[in-house]
C-alpha cells in the first residue's frame, strides 16, 4: 500500500532539501521575526509589556526568565494562540496579527509544545503524518473519491514521515501507538510533526522539560543537525540554562512582561539585572564583593 | 499462525466472504429478513453519519434523526411528484446538507452542552413542521409511496430488488466515507476532537473543520432517509422526532464509536434488539432492550467493535496469570518475600 520504498524517500529527500533551502533563503535585510511593541493585557494585569526584539534569520534565539517573566505568553503571541492588545508581530516582514491563527502554518510556522500533545491511540507515523495538513493538496471530495493527486501526495508525505523519524532515530517506533513511548521521545514525535509542514520558523516551548540530561544532549544534537540541513530558524523558550547556552546565538531575558536585556546566553548569564530578577536583590546586595 | 495468513490476506479474505453472503443473501432468504437486512444498511448509513461528526470530529449531535427525517420525506416528495429516482436521490441528500450546514455555522463556535442544545432544537422544531406542512409532508399521516419497483428485465422480488439497491447505496457512502476518514481530512477530524491548539498550529480551523463534519454528517443522515423511504415505503414526523436521534446515539455508542465497523454493528443492535425483545416478551421490549443497553456499555465500554480485543485482553491476561504462578503454590506465597529488612539501625 505504502511506497516506502528508498528510492522514493530519496527523491522526496532530494526535493524537500532543495525546495527548502530556495524557501529559506533569507531576503537581505529581513529579519525572519520581528517582534515590535507587544502588549498583552489579560483583565487588569500587564502579561506584556512592550516588547519588541527582531530575530535574524538561520539563527536560534533563545527566551529565558524567571517563572511568570510572561515567555509562554509572549511564545503563544507569535504562534497566534494569543492576541496582543497592541504592537506587530512581522514573519519575514509579513504582519500575522490580522491573519487567523490557523494560518499560521500558511506563512511558515511550526511549533512544539510545552507538555507534548501527541494523539496518544494513533501510531506515530499518523502523528507526524498530521504535521503535513497545510501542505496537502485537496478538500474533502478530492479526499472522499482518492484522486490520484491525493494519494500520490500521501505516498509522498507517508515517505517524508518515515525519513524525518529515521533522522530523529525513531524509525523503528512508525508504526507503534504514540502512548507507548516515553515522555523524552514524545518531544522527539512532536518536532519530526513540526518539521513536516516544512517550517521556516520553528518555535519551542520548554524542549527540555522533563528530560533526563541523556535526552536533552540528543535533542541538542537533533536540533543542531536540522538546523544546519532545513536553514531553520529557531526560537526557543527554555529553563534549562544548559541547553540555552548550547544552542542559542542570542537570548532576550523576560521579567514582569518587560525586556530586561538582549544578548548572547554568556552576557546574560552575568548581567547583575538578570541575576537579581531570578534571585532577587537582597540576595545579590549580600553576595561579598 | 501460517506464514500465508497475514494479515492483508486475512482482509482480502474477509472481504470476499463478506462480499458473496451478501450477494447471495437476499436469493435464499424470506422476505422479512431481507427487509431487516435492508433496514440494517439503512440504519448503518444514518450511525455513519452521526458517527462522523461525533466519532471521528468528536462534536456532539443530537440532531441526526432531522436530517434522514428529511431525506425521506424528499425522497417521498420526489416520488409523489414523479421526480426521476436518481434527482430524488441528490435532492434527498444536499437538502439536509444545506440545513445542517446552515445550523452548523452557528452552533459550530459553541462546545459541550451549548452545542448539545443547538443540535436539539432540530428534531424538536422539526417534528411540528412537519405535522404543520402537510401539503408536502402529509402532515401526522406521513407519505406513503410505492416506488422503487423492480424493472421488468431483472426476475427479483420487490423485497430482492430494494436490498440490492439500498446495500449498494449504503456500500458506496461508507466506501467513501472510510476513504475520508483516513487522510488529510480524517486526520484533521481527530486532532480537532482531541486538541484545538494543537489544530491551530497545524493549520487546521477548527471552526471549518467542525462546520465540514457537521455538513457531511446530515448529508449522509439524508442518504439514510432517502434509503428508509426505499425500504418503509413510508415515513411521517416520527422518523426526525428526538426519541429517533436519541435511540442512533445509543446504537453508535454500543456499536462502537469513531469506527466505519461499529457503525454497522450499531445498526445490527438498532434493528435486532426491538426485534428479538418483543419476541421474548412484547410488553416489556423497552425494558428489555435497556437491559442489553447497560449490559453491553458494561463488559464492552468501546462498544461492540472492541469485542475481539476484549476478548484477546481477558485470554492473554488468563495465560499470564497461568504461567507466573507455579502448579501448586498459592498465590503470593511462592518464592522470597518481596521486601525484607534486616539489623536496621534505629
Amino acid at each position: 500500500m505504502t511506497a516506502e520504498t528508498p528510492d522514493l524517500a530519496r527523491e522526496v529527500h532530494d526535493a524537500r532539501w532543495s525546495e527548502m533551502t530556495e524557501d529559506a533563503r533569507p531576503v537581505a535585510g529581513v529579519p525572519a521575526l520581528r517582534v515590535d511593541d507587544v502588549t498583552l493585557r489579560f483583565g487588569g494585569i500587564r502579561v506584556l509589556d512592550g516588547v519588541s526584539f527582531d530575530v535574524a534569520p538561520r539563527t536560534v534565539f533563545g527566551l529565558v526568565g524567571p517563572n511568570g517573566a510572561g515567555k509562554t505568553s509572549l511564545f503563544n503571541c507569535i504562534s497566534g494562540h494569543y492576541r496582543p492588545n497592541s504592537g506587530s508581530i512581522l514573519l519575514e516582514g509579513v504582519e500575522t496579527l490580522r491573519a487567523p491563527a490557523w494560518r499560521m502554518a500558511r506563512l511558515g510556522l511550526a511549533r512544539t509544545f510545552q507538555h507534548p500533545a501527541l494523539q496518544l491511540g494513533e501510531t506515530v507515523l499518523e502523528n507526524v503524518l498530521l504535521g503535513a495538513h497545510s501542505r496537502l493538496p485537496g478538500g474533502p471530495l478530492a479526499w472522499s473519491l482518492r484522486l490520484p493527486s491525493t494519494s500520490k501526495a500521501e505516498r509522498a508525505s507517508r515517505a517524508e514521515a518515515l525519513e524525518l523519524l529515521e533522522r530523529t532515530g525513531l524509525r523503528w517506533a512508525a508504526h507503534a501507538r504514540a502512548g507507548e513511548l516515553s515522555h523524552g521521545l514524545h518531544k522527539a514525535v512532536e518536532l519530526c510533526r513540526a518539521l513536516m509542514s516544512h517550517p521556516r520558523l520553528l518555535l519551542l516551548d520548554e524542549p527540555a522539560a522533563g528530560l533526563s540530561h541523556g535526552e536533552v544532549d540528543r535533542f541538542v544534537e537533533t536540533v543542531a543537525t536540522v538546523r544546519a540541513d532545513l536553514g531553520l530558524t529557531i526560537v526557543v523558550v527554555e529553563h534549562h540554562m544548559g541547553l540555552i547556552s548550547a544552542i542559542t546565538d542570542r537570548v532576550m531575558v523576560l521579567d514582569h512582561g518587560a525586556k530586561l536585556m538582549e544578548g548572547t546566553a554568556a552576557q546574560a548569564q552575568v548581567d547583575p539585572r538578570v541575576v537579581e530578577a531570578y534571585l532577587g536583590r537582597e540576595a545579590v546586595e549580600d553576595e561579598p564583593a | 499462525m501460517p506464514a500465508f495468513l497475514t494479515a492483508g490476506r486475512l482482509r482480502a479474505a474477509a472481504v470476499a466472504v463478506v462480499a458473496v453472503v451478501l450477494v447471495l443473501l437476499p436469493l435464499v432468504s424470506s422476505p422479512y429478513v431481507n427487509y431487516q437486512v435492508t433496514t440494517m444498511a439503512v440504519f448503518a448509513v444514518a450511525l455513519l453519519g452521526l458517527n462522523v461528526v461525533m466519532g471521528y470530529a468528536g462534536q456532539v449531535s443530537l440532531g441526526q434523526s432531522a436530517f434522514v427525517g428529511i431525506g425521506a420525506y424528499v425522497a417521498g416528495y420526489g416520488t409523489l411528484n414523479g421526480w426521476p429516482v436518481l434527482l430524488s436521490f441528490v435532492v434527498a441528500c444536499l437538502l439536509p446538507a444545506v440545513v445542517g450546514m446552515l445550523v452548523a455555522l452557528a452552533a459550530a463556535r459553541l462546545r459541550g452542552l451549548a452545542l448539545a442544545m443547538v443540535t436539539i432544537a432540530l428534531p424538536i422544531v422539526g417534528t411540528p413542521v412537519a405535522k404543520r406542512l402537510s401539503d408536502v409532508t402529509g402532515g401526522s399521516q406521513g407519505l406513503t409511496v410505492s416506488w422503487l419497483e423492480p424493472p421488468s428485465w431483472v426476475a427479483l422480488a420487490d423485497d430482492q430488488w430494494r436490498y440490492y439497491v439500498v446495500v449498494l447505496i449504503a456500500l458506496g457512502v461508507f466506501l467513501l466515507t472510510r476513504n475520508l476518514v483516513r487522510g488529510r481530512v480524517g486526520r484533521s477530524f481527530a486532532i480537532v476532537r482531541d486538541n484545538e491548539a494543537v489544530a491551530l498550529s497545524m493549520g487546521i480551523s477548527p471552526y471549518r473543520t467542525k462546520v465540514l463534519a457537521f455538513t457531511l454528517a446530515s448529508t449522509i443522515g439524508g442518504a439514510s432517509g432517502f434509503l428508509y423511504l426505499a425500504v418503509v415505503q413510508y415515513t411521517s414526523p416520527e422518523t426526525l422526532s428526538f426519541g429517533t436521534s436519541i435511540n442512533l446515539v445509543v446504537a453508535m455508542v454500543i456499536g462502537g464509536t469513531g469506527s466505519l465497523v461499529g457503525a454497522v454493528l450499531g445498526a445490527v443492535y438498532y434493528v435486532l434488539v426491538p426485534v428479538l425483545a418483543g419476541q421474548l416478551d412484547a410488553s416489556r421490549t423497552a425494558l428489555l432492550s435497556g437491559a442489553v443497553l447497560l449490559l453491553v456499555l458494561f463488559v464492552l465500554p468501546g462498544g461492540l467493535v472492541s469485542l475481539p480485543r476484549r476478548v484477546h485482553q481477558l485470554l492473554t491476561a488468563r495465560r499470564r496469570r497461568s504461567a507466573t504462578t507455579p502448579p501448586g503454590a498459592p498465590d503470593g506465597q511462592a518464592g522470597t518475600p518481596a521486601l525484607t529488612s534486616d539489623g536496621v539501625a534505629p
